[in-house]
């Protein structure tokens, strides 16, 4: 703490300056546009609250909220059952190790765009051709209803972060000290007890890192969603920062979007906080 | 506090590090709380540091007036910014031509593609004030949302030869604000080889009970014909649905005049029952499930490799299915006009995007840019670039249709001369985003069952009066 001098603030400068340029100027900016009529140009009218009022009729934004949040409950539980599950794989001091790591983080490097349409070919045109040719009617017609359409983004969004969130696990499985789990075994402890009683609350940190990543990162998702399903059909599957931008860009309404942005903002960072704060009072101290 | 996280620190592993800088990021709410605790000298470091860094850059980007720059001395510099990636690199080397004819004047172009995009790259460009000389606009919301920045270009050689009708969308009083772009029309677009196969003339099809009739026959040989269905209707694109099968349906009662269409304050529908019927036709004889087939599948799988005998598209078509089947794409189809009663065998076009002029550059600027314009559409060069490099159908008169490129546009240019098209894409002048996201996606819901007719008609129509209050 005692080097924080002048050269310490020097050095930090260009973070500070672009964050603030890229993030907080236009936070603030779009807030208070929020409570104009901005089009994009310029801002004629002071509207107050106007738009947070029509905004809580909008139905389709409503639907949105939902949608996200039942989204984001199913993959945040998907997603850290897989990565821990695969991370629990990759330790197990297999040959293959290194090689399964860098196939299950591989996913994560194909970015969302391509990964959609990819995801999108396999859920039409093969899971279709499967389905017709074993005669399993629900492989069919995959992505034309509702329910099909959540859970191929579900699906997309565990396979495409699993591999990331692996990673975390598997820094803190490697961070179990061994004597603690020989000396388990050695008292007895089953495979199962030595688990649940030594793994499990000693990973518990990477729970609040990857339980923060993928709730904050389902409720953000975008790219996925536009090429899987572009919110089809009829809008159903459409997440709330595809609605923002369709209000923005496609309906040309830059500042109602803005307050629906605001909303989201404080959505999100209220569920996140809440979920840091519940999971460092369970961590424990070594 | 000392958590178990800090320990991988000791371990040398990557991933530990990895993690860590996640941890770090997370909890920096803590660190920042440590840090408030510093001295006053510490702040005033940090904001001197702040102010210093915030100079030099308003130093580096304060400079160069593009404006004053861009006409001065005997040099005009014209900026373009286009939204049609497909012709970039043909309409550059256009612009190459231009400027070794016209040594004086160079010409900057950026394209930026895809309806939204460019959209939203152009309003941000006027907002941060780098402000194109030459642009592009669409409908009348758009001339509307821009009218401020668009220079009057009744005085080129262009509009006198634009085609009747195509600039309706354009015209403010005794002003016009744009240049179209081209010309695009739609309809359905038939393979030959298994309308033959089947006995089928589309010299026949006239009325709406003919195309019922051809639909029936063609649907009873299906396995004679090798096809998976007469239609493929893209139930996922919503601009298929919400603009072009429903703009044939609702422009009649505009009188197919934009202006009219963008001033109306409630919509009829009067032929929401023909509409209907249209689309059910469509819906009941295609390739299923039609929620999830979008254009490629309809285009480029299904059409192209002959899985069905006709799918409602437009000229645009064309290079798809020829990188598919050139065969095909050059011989093997035909567009027919889509039978709405009272409009029997007009085929709907118009222009999707017009060149509009800034009007706040500088006054040589804007005249070089006009000379510019008008020496694209009515300079032989530049006819010739239109039609052969471009591919379009013009807009303008006195083109040579049989130079056309592709088969639909020439007909399309045939029906055009011939008073034959439908000049009014209401869609465009209907309330921002209403055909998709209203109208289409309305229409979703009644091809999955979820939606009844009069629901579809009355909510839209509700849409449509509640956004024109």
């Amino acid at each position: 703490m005692r080097n924080r001098d002048f050269s310490f603030w020097l050095f930090l400068t260009p973070v500070i300056l672009s964050l603030s340029l890229v993030i907080l100027v236009p936070f603030v900016y779009g807030f208070i546009y929020s409570f104009t009529n901005w089009n994009g140009m310029v801002a004629t009218e002071f509207l107050g609250f106007k738009n947070y009022i029509t905004l809580f009729k909008d139905a389709d934004f409503r639907a949105s909220i939902w949608f996200t949040t039942k989204f984001a409950i199913c993959s945040v539980i998907l997603l850290n059952f897989l990565g821990l599950g695969l991370a629990l794989l990759v330790t197990r001091n297999l040959k293959t190790n290194n090689l399964m790591r860098t196939v299950f983080f591989m996913p994560n490097l194909i970015g969302g765009l391509i990964l959609g349409f990819i995801w999108q070919f396999i859920f039409i045109s093969v899971f279709g051709n499967i389905g017709e040719l074993l005669g399993i009617e629900a492989l069919t017609g995959w992505l034309s209803t509702t329910a099909t359409g959540f859970w191929g983004l579900v699906i997309l969004t565990s396979w495409q972060m699993a591999g990331y969130i692996m990673i975390i696990y598997i820094a803190y499985l490697e961070n179990i000290p061994k004597d603690l789990l020989e000396a388990a075994e050695i008292d007895g402890a089953s495979s199962f007890q030595r688990f649940r009683n030594i793994t499990f609350p000693l990973v518990a940190p990477a729970f609040t890192v990857s339980m923060f990543l993928t709730l904050s990162n389902s409720f953000q998702i975008y790219d996925q969603n536009l090429s899987l399903t572009n919110g089809g059909p009829f809008n159903s599957t459409q997440m709330v920062a595809m609605n923002i931008v369709k209000t923005a860009f496609t309906e040309n309404k830059m500042a109602f979007a803005q307050s629906k942005a605001v909303i989201f903002f404080i959505i999100v960072a209220a569920v996140a906080i809440t979920q840091v704060y519940y999971n460092k009072k369970k961590e424990v101290d070594m | 506090m000392q958590t178990v996280s800090w320990n991988c620190n000791k371990t040398n592993c990557w991933t530990g590090k990895l993690m860590h800088r996640f941890y770090a990021t997370v909890f920096i709410e803590k660190e920042k709380g440590r840090s408030l605790m510093k001295s006053k000298k510490t702040l005033i470091s940090l904001v001197s540091v702040f102010l210093l860094s915030i100079f030099a850059l308003v130093g580096c980007s304060s400079d160069d007036d593009k404006k004053k720059d861009s006409a001065s001395g005997d040099q005009i510099t014209i900026d373009i910014f286009q939204f049609k990636v497909e012709i970039k690199d043909q309409f550059e080397a256009l612009v190459k031509k231009y400027e070794d004819e016209n040594p004086g004047v160079k010409i900057n172009v950026k394209t930026v593609g895809g309806g939204n995009d460019y959209g939203a790259t152009l309003k941000t460009s006027f907002s941060s004030g780098e402000e194109p000389d030459i642009f592009n606009v669409g409908g009348p919301s758009s001339v509307e949302e821009y009218r401020e920045y668009l220079a009057d270009v009744s005085d080129t050689k262009a509009v006198e030869q634009s085609i009747e009708g195509t600039l309706t969308a354009v015209t403010d009083g005794d002003e016009v604000l744009g240049l179209p772009f081209n010309q695009e029309g739609y309809g359905l677009i038939y393979n030959k080889a298994i309308f033959e196969k089947a006995g089928l003339s589309t010299d026949d099809i006239k009325t709406y009970a003919d195309l019922e009739d051809a639909v029936k026959l063609l649907d009873s040989k299906k396995d004679e014909l090798g096809i998976d269905a007469v239609f493929a209707l893209p139930g996922k694109e919503k601009w298929v649905l919400g603009d072009h099968i429903s703009n044939m349906f609702i422009a009649p009662e505009f009188n197919n005049d934009i202006t009219e269409a963008y001033n109306a304050k409630t919509i009829e529908f009067e032929k929401g029952d023909e509409l209907k019927r249209y689309l059910d036709l469509q819906n009941s004889h295609s390739v299923q499930p039609v929620l999830s087939l979008d254009y490629s599948q309809q285009v480029e799988q299904l059409f192209s490799l002959e899985k069905v005998a006709m799918i409602q598209q437009g000229n645009w078509v064309y290079n798809s299915v020829y990188d598919m089947d050139p065969e095909l794409a050059e011989n093997g189809m035909g567009i027919l006009p889509v039978p709405v009663e009272g409009f029997e065998g007009k085929i709907p076009a118009g222009v999707p995007m017009f060149w509009a002029v800034n009007g706040k550059s500088d006054e040589k600027v804007v005249q070089a840019s006009k000379d510019f314009l008008d020496w694209m559409y009515t300079s032989e060069t530049g006819k010739t670039a239109v039609l052969e490099d471009f591919k379009f159908i013009p807009a303008y008169k006195g083109y040579d249709a049989t130079k056309i490129a592709d088969p639909l546009s020439q007909t399309i240019y045939e029906y055009a001369e011939a008073g034959n098209t439908l000049e009014g894409w209401v869609y465009q002048a209907a309330p921002t985003g209403w055909n998709e996201e209203t109208l289409g996606v309305n229409i979703q819901k009644y091809l999955s069952g979820d939606l009844k007719w009069e629901d579809l008609i009355s909510q839209s129509r509700a849409k449509w009066e509640e956004e024109r209050k």
